[in-house]
């Protein structure tokens, strides 16, 4: 049942989700790239990353993969790295994709002043 | 928040939740106190991992507990087990739930001991409460009354037994509701004992009892009364204790007691009185004659003869040539005693020895009424607990004489028989002035009631007598 838990999207599932489309990650790695890609705004504890860590991967969106060769960080290969998988990332974009057909409405309902955004 | 702390933070996440991710969740805190120094970076991890830990706990037991449905849809509808909890539950988990069902259970129990000591308790100051109304806010002339008639109004009643001091209407000053000091204890104490010495029957037994009471006060028996009423209780325990005798109380009212009557009280009854005897029927609430020949009579007190000998003649007139009567004093407040003999009289062929607690002397009825047919006629006494006092003494009387058949419920237990002595303008000590006579074997009603021989709930009482008196005169006229 796919659709159950992650219907709506949480958003820290999307951050995660967000946070590896571009390179695979460990849990600690997730976390800043979500504190840097939100601005500061989304700080994820060990609770909330993991628990939806869990889910992700219950559902297929994302898949433990093994540690970079090229690692540098210390203890590498004692953590667990994540990538997205091809489910994962057609969720991601179904979800942008939702989230950029809220903002063209709010747009046209001429919510914001003067900025384009 | 350092690492051991939040080790224990982990802990509240589920097993499943804890194994599989515990180290990394360790490792991300490490990385995180590595990466984030000085005081406010220091100051926002611990607000994050603390509202991280309110907000994710419960969802990662949610994730964690496997999904019964899923299980279910999973099943293809043949019968299968699926282990829900992967792990067996941890020695700890066991020992906190044991502790926890055996403190609830304690918990539980105190309560219920509680409440069942209350419970039983209250009785016991309501019925010293109830026994001695009359008592209370009218001292009863010696040997006249037995109790009084409640349903002429509680003021009548006092106006008979004080007349000149009180007026007709009944002492209502406020309510005394503060707690007794150890003074006040001490004044009641000593007034008790005194009054004891001096008037109770047995010179040496009331010198004794006497003497106990103080002897309690002295080593601090009475210091857990600080209510008038439990007071009154405690030191009626001690004086029964002493004497073994239950017609010995010691009372206490709220309102202020009416000073005590300095003249004996006039022999004739107040004209309000009487009128309101009048106003009631005399208490007799209805006579008549039900189906089958039987006589019933309602009776709801046993009123003074000097005013209600005519009325109460005319209802057992009416009675007369029934094959058997029903006595209903199932409301009965009871009254004088002479008017307690007068109706028994019409019971018995001839002048029948009567035990009256209020005498010193044995007492016999008055002779039987001349054209009489109920001396042989079967009785039937209808009781409830709320019977009392002279209702008592006629339906004890008749028992032990094996002329009436008791239906109904145990009595209230009031004999009535202490002469009252005010101590102050609340507490006031009953003491017996002579030993009663009691005829009989077993000990009066006062305090345990009568008992019926047949029980039943007081609201079939009377449909019970009915079939007894049928069945019985049906067996008579077969003979």
């Amino acid at each position: 049942m796919p659709k159950r838990k992650l219907d709506p999207l949480p958003a820290a599932a999307f951050q995660i989700l967000l946070s590896l489309a571009d390179e695979n990650r460990h849990g600690y790695g997730i976390m800043r790239q979500v504190e840097e890609q939100s601005g500061g705004r989304m700080r994820l504890g060990p609770g909330t990353l993991y628990s939806s860590i869990q889910t992700l991967l219950d559902e297929n969106l994302i898949e433990e993969t093994s540690p970079p060769r090229n690692h540098d960080a210390p203890n590498a290969e004692r953590r667990r790295y994540y990538r997205l998988t091809s489910a994962g990332r057609k969720l991601a974009r179904a979800e942008a994709g939702r989230l950029a057909d809220i903002l063209r409405i709010a747009r046209a309902r001429k919510i914001f002043r003067g900025e384009y955004v | 928040m350092s690492e051991k702390i939040f080790a224990l933070f982990l802990r509240l996440y589920p097993a499943r939740f804890r194994a599989r991710y515990g180290e990394e969740s360790l490792q991300l805190l490490r990385d995180r106190l590595r990466d984030e120094t000085g005081l406010l970076a220091r100051l926002r991890l611990a607000f994050d991992l603390l509202t991280d830990t309110a907000l994710a706990l419960p969802r990662a037991h949610r994730i964690s507990a496997p999904s019964i449905g899923a299980a279910a849809a999973s099943s293809h509808l043949t019968p299968s087990f699926r282990v829900l909890e992967e792990q067996p539950l941890r020695p700890g988990a066991i020992g906190i739930a044991g502790l926890l069902s055996a403190a609830s259970f304690a918990a539980f129990v105190v309560l219920l001991s509680i409440a069942g000591t209350r419970h039983h308790w209250r009785p016991a100051q309501d019925r010293i409460a109830q026994n001695h109304p009359v008592s209370a806010s009218a001292p009863p002339p010696a040997g006249n009354s037995l109790g009084g008639a409640s349903t002429v109004p509680a003021n009548a009643s006092a106006s008979a037994g004080a007349p000149a001091a009180t007026g007709p209407a009944a002492p209502t000053g406020a309510a005394s509701l503060v707690p007794l000091d150890p003074a006040e204890r001490h004044r009641v104490v000593a007034a008790v004992a005194t009054d004891l010495e001096t008037y109770y029957f047995d010179r040496s037994l009331g010198q004794a009892a006497a003497q106990h009471v103080l002897f309690q006060e002295n080593h601090g028996a009475d210091d857990a009364a600080t209510s008038g009423s439990a007071f009154a209780v405690l030191l009626t325990q001690q004086i029964r204790t002493a004497t073994g005798d239950l017609h010995l109380i010691v009372d206490y009212s709220a309102n202020p007691l009416p000073p005590q009557p300095v003249a004996p009280p006039s022999p004739r009854i107040p004209a309000a009185f009487r009128a309101a005897l009048l106003a009631d029927h005399c208490g007799i609430e209805r006579a008549a004659v039900l189906r089958g020949n039987i006589g019933y009579l309602r009776l709801n007190a046993f009123p003074p003869p000097e005013v209600c000998a005519a009325p109460m003649r005319a209802a057992m007139a009416s009675l007369n040539h029934t094959a058997a009567v029903i006595f209903d004093l199932r409301d009965n407040r009871g009254g004088d005693p002479t008017m307690v003999a007068l109706v028994a009289s019409y019971l018995f062929p001839r002048p029948q020895p009567w035990y009256n607690p209020r005498e010193a002397q044995p007492s016999t009825l008055p002779a039987p009424f001349p054209a009489g047919h109920l001396a042989n006629a079967p009785v039937y006494i209808l009781t409830s607990v709320l019977t009392i006092s002279g209702a008592e003494q006629f339906s004890y009387n008749l028992r032990m004489l094996h002329r009436a058949t008791l239906i109904g419920e145990t009595t209230a237990g009031s004999a009535h028989i202490g002469v009252f002595h005010r101590i102050d303008d609340h507490f006031g000590i009953g003491i017996p002035a002579f030993r009663p006579i009691n005829p009989y074997a077993t000990r009066d009603w006062e305090v345990v009631g009568v008992a019926p021989d047949v029980e039943v709930r007081a609201a079939d009482a009377l449909s019970t007598a009915q079939k007894l008196a049928a069945t019985r005169l049906r067996a008579s006229s077969l003979k």
